[in-house]
């Protein structure tokens, strides 16, 4: 017998034991629907951590803050350091040349009053590429820009929160606030911006993100002219050109910071990096959700043995008779392989839309993220075919080797 | 000769004793013999049958069929040796139950190799057509008598157009009506030049056969032409020609 006739005779036993293929299917079935919404949940949790940091700030950005020292420990060099500048920012921007921009920012809070409103509001100082245009686009008018800058412009970008306050529906852009007693125009309104962890019980109340809509924005040269006594920044973020640049800008910055300061008296963080601790601490997890799948895997796998050994007597006899009239073991092997991944292989595409199915209940009722990417779905299939193979073909495999008299008198 | 066979033995080794149900069967079947095997329960009959059939392998002993030594084959040359020279009737049919009569009588056909799905379908049916049961292509076994299934396996046996036909007790669960009725189907196929041998309890059912081998003991005690003369003679001779 040739090999697609065995193929052929073992579709057609198949089709002659249909409540045994019906249950191994079922088998198979729920340990590929239980793989890919493990994996999914697993996915669609790693994917929000990863587009809470976008949302945060691109992950080219570095951000570069004072180290904390000991008054009463530090060196000559450390006491003779600025610290971070404004000025160090300019160096940065001027000297790296893997730099995109570089985003110094000093904060107060200031008196803000506008007709008979008065507030104490925090207000920013910083350049134009904060925040950048794209990924924080205004709601109406203008931000910031570098010729603000350069003339120490007395110009106003609100956050979203604060306009409100103060205008209600009105129109903003063109009329005067002041700022601790300077008059400012408001250029500007920063669109609202909003980020809610899903959880159990489906979206958090808490916009996270929150504090970016209770800033306002000014020029960082106009702050410092202003309302402070020297340029030494709160924060300064500098980008790369691109994330692959993120190293190099990083010993770039440093060169130059340590030139200035004297002593590497500053921390340079990588988005990139906290991402990745991050997810060093979702291995734990992930380990916890891959023993889920196993787990529900190995269940249909016994599923399948079950039924395998269920059928052995009848299947040993039919192997007898077979064999009787001379059927090779080879012819055997097929038929059971033909079987066993036939089974295996529909289990594991029913499997498939039936695991989207979970993943869509999941993510509808209980709200929590989910994710599904083709490699999932690679692997839920490749982990179920091997399953029905190993289960499947093993006991049937024992039993082909019988002699034919012996399979005959199997009971 | 068709079949020759040379101090054939069987042992079960049973860990603490050892069954010998053959213990030498040294005899040989000509072709378009009609052959009847008795003796009582428990001397080898089945065992010697299974050997002969291909179905079993001796512990020691020379077994020649049609020409060629079988007693050294392994599994997949002997799996052909039973596709294409023996058929093999048992007692309780061993049909696949799950199968209609056609897929069974053709099952042999499809391990033969390159015979067209059509032709398998011919052949099988005008078997059974030829055994009476063309309205029953469709039944599967437990929808038949057991004369019918009976009918059924044999034309399963006879598919291949086998050089030998083997039956180990074909009657031992029918009725005495429907045990006629397949003794005249072998009767038939006698007459027709096949080589038939037949295990059976019933003296009725060896009246049928040109001859009886008496099985005691795992030894032939007694081979006669059914008639009288013994077969020592007719063996004996047979064996000095092939000397000759
Ligand atoms: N698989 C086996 N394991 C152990 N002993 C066996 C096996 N098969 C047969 N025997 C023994 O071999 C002997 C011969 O058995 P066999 O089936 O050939 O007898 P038989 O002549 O066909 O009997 P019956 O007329 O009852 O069918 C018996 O003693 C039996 O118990
Ligand atoms: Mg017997």
């Amino acid at each position: 017998m040739n090999i697609l006739e065995s193929v052929e005779a073992g579709f057609r036993d198949m089709a002659s034991h249909k409540g045994r293929a019906v249950i191994t299917v079922i088998g198979i079935v729920l340990g590929v629907a239980s793989v890919v919404a493990v994996l999914a949940l697993m996915r669609g949790g790693e994917e929000q951590s990863l587009a809470f940091w976008e949302e945060l700030g691109g992950l080219r950005e570095l951000r570069i803050t004072n180290t904390h020292l000991d008054r009463l420990m530090m060196t000559a060099a450390e006491k003779a350091s600025e610290r971070l500048t404004y000025r160090d920012a300019i160096a940065i921007g001027e000297e790296c040349p893997s730099v995109s921009y570089v985003d110094p920012e000093i904060t107060r809070w200031l008196t803000v009053t506008y007709g008979d409103l008065t507030y104490q509001m925090k207000v920013l100082g910083t350049t134009g590429h904060y925040p950048y245009a794209d990924e924080m686009p205004l709601a109406e008018g203008r931000f910031l820009c570098d010729k603000d800058a350069e003339t120490y412009a007395n110009v106003v970008a609100m956050g979203p929160t604060y306009k409100e306050d103060l205008f209600g529906d009105e129109e903003a852009i063109g009329s005067t606030i002041i700022l601790d007693g300077v008059p400012f125009t408001v250029i500007g309104v920063m669109e609202k911006k909003e980020f809610y962890f899903q959880g159990e019980g489906g979206r958090s109340d808490r916009n996270v993100l929150e504090w970016f809509n209770r800033s306002h924005y000014i020029p960082i040269t106009t702050m410092i002219k202003r309302f402070t006594i020297d340029d030494r920044l709160g924060g300064l973020e500098v980008a790369a050109r691109s994330v692959e640049l993120v190293p190099t800008l990083t010993e770039e910055v440093r060169t130059v910071l340590t030139r200035r300061h004297g002593v590497e008296d500053f921390n340079i963080d990588a988005k990139t990096e906290r991402i990745q601790q991050q997810a060093e601490q979702m291995v734990f997890f992930n380990i916890i959700f891959w023993s889920i799948a196993f787990v529900s895997l190995f269940v249909g796998g016994v599923v399948i043995a079950n039924i395998m050994l269920a059928s052995i007597t009848e299947r040993v006899r039919e192997i007898g008779v077979r064999k009787a009239i001379g059927a090779g073991d080879r012819d055997m092997f097929v038929q059971f392989l033909v079987e066993a991944v036939a089974v295996t292989a529909a289990g594991g595409i029913v499997g498939l839309f039936a695991g989207l199915g979970m993943v869509a209940v999941v993510e509808g009722i209980l709200g929590m993220p989910t994710a599904v990417t083709p490699a999932i779905l690679l692997i839920a299939f490749l982990c179920s075919v091997s399953i029905g193979l190993v289960f499947g073909i093993f006991p049937a495999l024992r039993a082909a080797r019988l002699s034919p008299i012996e399979a005959l008198r199997y009971e | 000769m068709l079949i020759s066979t040379e101090n054939l033995t069987k042992s079960y080794d049973l860990g603490a004793a050892t069954v010998r149900a053959l213990r030498g069967v040294t005899f040989g079947i000509e072709e378009g013999e009609y052959v009847a095997i008795m003796g009582p329960s428990g001397s080898g009959k089945s065992t010697l049958m299974h050997i002969l059939g291909c179905l079993d392998t001796p512990t020691s002993g020379r077994y020649v069929l049609d020409g060629s030594e079988v007693s050294g084959l392994k599994g997949r040359e002997l799996a052909r040796v039973r596709n294409k020279k023996i058929g093999f009737v048992f007692q309780n049919f061993n049909l696949l139950p799950r199968v209609d009569l056609l897929s069974n009588v053709a099952l042999p056909l499809v391990y033969h190799g390159s015979i067209s799905r059509a032709e398998r379908a011919r052949k099988s049916s005008e078997l059974l057509s030829s055994l009476g049961l063309d309205h029953r292509l469709r039944h599967r076994p437990n929808e038949l008598s057991g004369g019918e299934r009976q009918r059924a396996a044999i034309a399963r046996a006879l598919v291949n157009e086998p050089a030998i036909l083997l039956a180990d007790e074909p009657t031992g669960n029918l009725d005495q009506k429907t045990g006629r009725e397949i003794m005249s189907i072998l009767d038939d196929l006698h007459s027709s030049g096949r080589t038939i041998i037949i295990v059976t309890h019933d003296s009725n059912v060896a009246a049928h056969a040109r001859r009886t081998v008496h099985i005691e003991d795992g030894r032939v005690a007694h081979d006669a032409t059914n008639g009288g003369a013994t077969r020592e003679d007719a063996t004996g001779k047979t064996r000095r020609e092939e000397t000759l």
